[in-house]
């Protein structure tokens, strides 16, 4: 098949490979309805998923899921995606991941772990994660330290644990990490359920910023921070993953094909499977992935905007589950007609939290 | 703090790769790329923790009469910027 030559090839592939997963924290970006999604991929159709990915242009893969060390294969297929000559990475909740386990991912080809921490307090991590799990986080870093290889810490924020973004970034240093992810929830999934319970007040952000700010002026050791702010606070919406269709592409658990991890929110998208057609044909052909491409289907007041080659329009997944509509504006930008709900939820924030709704996988 | 890097090495978690898809060099991290030049590529291949230095007189042996030191420079102070790179005696 010749694609057509001006459209972009991806150069990130998220292979959400399972699921299941011990933790239950509730600002988990994967569906509600965890349950209709089942039926996983073997091996050797995720192989061969990595071998087109490779083929159409991807150059990283980010296994992820769920908890994707719960697959038996795992080493298997971190195995084929350095056959295939991906730059790997594994983002885990790293609770299921012992010493020996940590030296097998090293030795079958890994370039990069990512490990969550959900909160510095032990008990508060524990709370959030709805299992006890702080304790085997740290000791898969430090495992992971001792033989040299690279770790991002990724801490999300929130309303229960921004006080103490200070002694995250000084958890950071202790354990040794490379990396440190300063992300402020994303209200899709599950985060948008509890986006109430979760959403930080104006007060906590600023101070959050200023903390972050003087602790890296009067840190001399080695960290590289990435802080992502809250869209919510912001005056223009993300560049959601540098536009549909345009870098990225998501396989889940059961295949399904998604532009964005978190696409199967919008109603009335067909998702192709990859157990069916080609990640070539998927990219290049499917109706779900031209969908929002580029930006001759943008709304105002975005078409007319100079910023709609930067952002894109935003986050559709945001779009649909604020306004309903998919095909509006992200209501973070300031300029959309549907911003006053933004508004209405940071006002929200302000008052006390709603108790929180935890991951479950409803039978 | 790019200033202070004498001895650049590659931070841990970037690899250089080859992208035959696209021909072109990239230096690839947790969270995206960079896209190389010849000259990119050429100046990530020497971050081993050899000097500065010893980094120009290397890229004036492979492309005769370039005058490499301040893009080394700008170019090592922009990848350290980005955690990318750092300094061996780190």
């Amino acid at each position: 098949m010749m694609p057509p030559r001006e459209l972009p090839r991806p150069r990130a592939l998220l292979a959400e490979i399972t699921y299941r997963c011990p933790l239950q924290c509730p600002y988990c970006s994967n569906p509600l309805e965890l349950a209709r999604y089942k039926s996983e991929l073997d091996t050797a159709t995720w192989v061969r998923v990595f071998e087109q990915a490779a083929a159409l242009g991807v150059a990283q893969l980010h296994l992820s899921g769920g908890e994707p060390l719960v697959r038996r294969d795992i080493l298997d297929l971190i195995r084929a995606a350095r056959d295939c000559e991906l730059y790997s990475n594994l983002s885990t909740g790293a609770t299921v991941a012992d010493e020996k386990m940590i030296e097998r991912l090293r030795e079958a080809g890994l370039d990069h772990l990512q490990v969550s921490l959900l909160d510095t307090d032990p008990q508060a991590n524990d709370w959030l994660a709805a299992a006890p799990s702080y304790d085997r986080k740290r000791d898969a870093v430090l495992a992971a330290k001792r033989i040299g290889f690279p770790v991002t810490l990724n801490v999300v924020l929130h309303r229960h644990n921004l006080e103490r973004i200070g002694e995250v970034i000084e958890t950071a240093f202790a354990w040794g990490v490379d990396r440190l992810e300063l992300a402020n929830t994303q209200y899709t999934g599950w985060a948008f359920r509890n986006r109430a319970a979760l959403m930080p007040t104006r007060a906590q952000v600023e101070r959050a910023q200023r903390v972050v700010d003087e602790k890296l002026a009067a840190s001399t050791g080695r960290l590289d921070v990435v802080h992502v702010l809250p869209d919510y606070f912001e005056e223009f919406p993300k560049a959601c993953l540098h536009g549909w269709g345009m870098v990225f592409m998501a396989v889940a658990p059961d295949g399904a094909a998604l532009p964005c991890q978190t696409a199967r929110e919008i109603p009335g998208l067909q998702f192709p499977n990859v157990r069916d057609s080609s990640l070539e044909e998927i990219w290049f052909t499917s109706d779900v992935f031209q969908r929002f491409r580029g930006t001759d289907w943008l709304p105002e007041p975005c078409r007319s905007c100079d910023r709609r080659e930067i952002d894109f329009g935003g986050c559709r997944c945001q779009a649909y589950l604020m306004t309903g509509d998919a095909n509006a504006t992200d209501p973070v930008c300031h300029l959309s007609p549907h911003h006053h709900l933004v508004a209405e939820a940071l006002a929200e924030a302000e008052k006390p939290a709603p108790p929180l709704a935890f991951r479950v996988m409803r039978t | 703090m790019a200033d202070g890097i004498r001895r650049p090495v590659l931070a841990p978690h970037a690899r250089y790769r080859w992208d035959k898809v696209r021909s072109e060099h990239q230096l690839v991290f947790p969270e995206g790329m960079i896209v190389l030049n010849e000259p990119g590529k050429a100046i990530v291949e020497l971050c081993d923790g050899r000097s500065l230095r010893e980094m120009v007189a290397a890229l004036k042996e492979k492309f005769p009469g370039a005058e490499p030191e301040d893009d080394v420079r700008e170019f090592i102070g922009q990848l350290a910027e980005r955690g990318l790179v750092h300094d061996a005696a780190e």
